[in-house]
């Protein structure tokens, strides 16, 4: 494998891991938050009436699992944007 | 994609005034403004929104909300408008630049104390942090990292919600400028005001926990509930 300089090989590494890791936090909040939606509309149907409570908690419950999702989305936004690393190499002038 | 982040405007004495600040300045001013006209013209509105944020902070606490509704409710207001007045032309959610919700989040954490040490006394307060005495070597730094871990999240959670819908927002109208964003902005300010809300029952769970209603409280909110239902 040829020589790579610093630059090129955090810039390829932070890709590879940008792609990855946004695959897996979008993959595994989305299927914990459908389980939710499934259990909240198996007791929407079984008790009609305490839908509307359901659904405030549904949806804070869903805000809250989301904000895992946002979490991995902010670590790929540093690494994009601001990678400290590449700093390092690259100073900004 | 470099103007998307807050960029300083101007300086006075030396530090940098960012774009956001400008915003929050023009939204405080533009809320004080409709709150003044609302309040000559329909009072009864301002009543409204008064009783349905004490009621809905009272079902969250389990307790009569009304010592903490000027926090927690000025709290609700200021988030849900810093998070909409983004889709105005020319302004920026102030909650964009991670220092609104970092500040925000710090005045929950100092709140929290400050209404625990009220409610209960300042030695009372800290003997609760550290609760089986003969354990506070374990459960003292335990709650301390649980403190701070919530503020930090607290945080994140309000700033990676409102820019990465805004990004969305961004990278659309970057492709297609003319109608295709409109969803999107409207689904970004749905988004705020979720975040809004749920920063409020946050701060509202962790300042009722902080509180810990002894059994006499408790039996006490469930007659006046009786009473006044």
């Amino acid at each position: 494998m040829a020589e790579m300089d610093p630059g090129t090989l955090i810039t390829l590494v932070t890709i590879i891991v940008s792609g990855i890791g946004i695959l897996l936090g979008c993959i595994l909040p989305a299927i914990v938050e459908g389980r939710a939606v499934l259990k909240a509309l198996e007791g929407m149907v079984r008790q009609p009436e305490v839908a509307g409570d359901l659904r405030t908690t549904l949806i804070v419950a869903m805000a809250l699992l989301e904000s895992t999702a946002i979490y991995v989305l902010l670590i790929i936004l540093i690494l994009i944007f601001a990678n400290p690393l590449l700093d390092r190499f690259f100073p900004r002038g | 994609m470099e103007e998307f982040f807050p960029q300083d405007m101007f300086q006075i004495f030396g530090i940098g005034v960012r774009d956001t600040v400008v915003s929050t300045w023009v939204m405080m001013g533009l809320v004080v403004g409709i709150v003044i006209i609302v309040k000559h013209r329909f009072p009864a509105a301002l009543e409204m929104l008064i009783i349905s944020l004490s009621d809905m902070l009272s079902d969250l606490m389990k307790r009569p909300a009304e010592p903490y509704l000027p926090f927690l409710g000025s709290l609700a207001l200021f988030i849900a408008t810093a998070n909409i007045i983004g889709a105005a032309p020319m302004l920026i959610s102030p909650t964009r630049d991670i220092n609104t919700p970092t500040a925000l989040s710090i005045v929950v954490f100092f709140a929290v104390h400050y209404f625990g040490i009220r409610a209960m006394g300042a030695l009372e307060y800290f003997k609760s942090l550290a609760s089986p005495v003969f354990l506070a070597p374990l459960t003292l730094p335990l709650e301390i990292f649980g403190q701070l871990s919530r503020t930090l999240s607290l945080t994140l959670r309000l700033f990676g919600n409102i820019i990465s819908t805004e990004l969305v927002v961004a990278v659309i109208f970057l492709l297609v400028p003319l109608i295709a964003p409109l969803p999107l902005i409207g689904f970004s300010m749905f988004t705020g005001l979720l975040q809004a809300f749920i920063f409020t029952a946050l701060a509202a769970v962790f300042i009722g926990e902080g509180i810990e209603a002894t059994e006499t409280d408790v039996e006490a909110n469930q007659s006046t509930d009786t009473e006044r239902s």
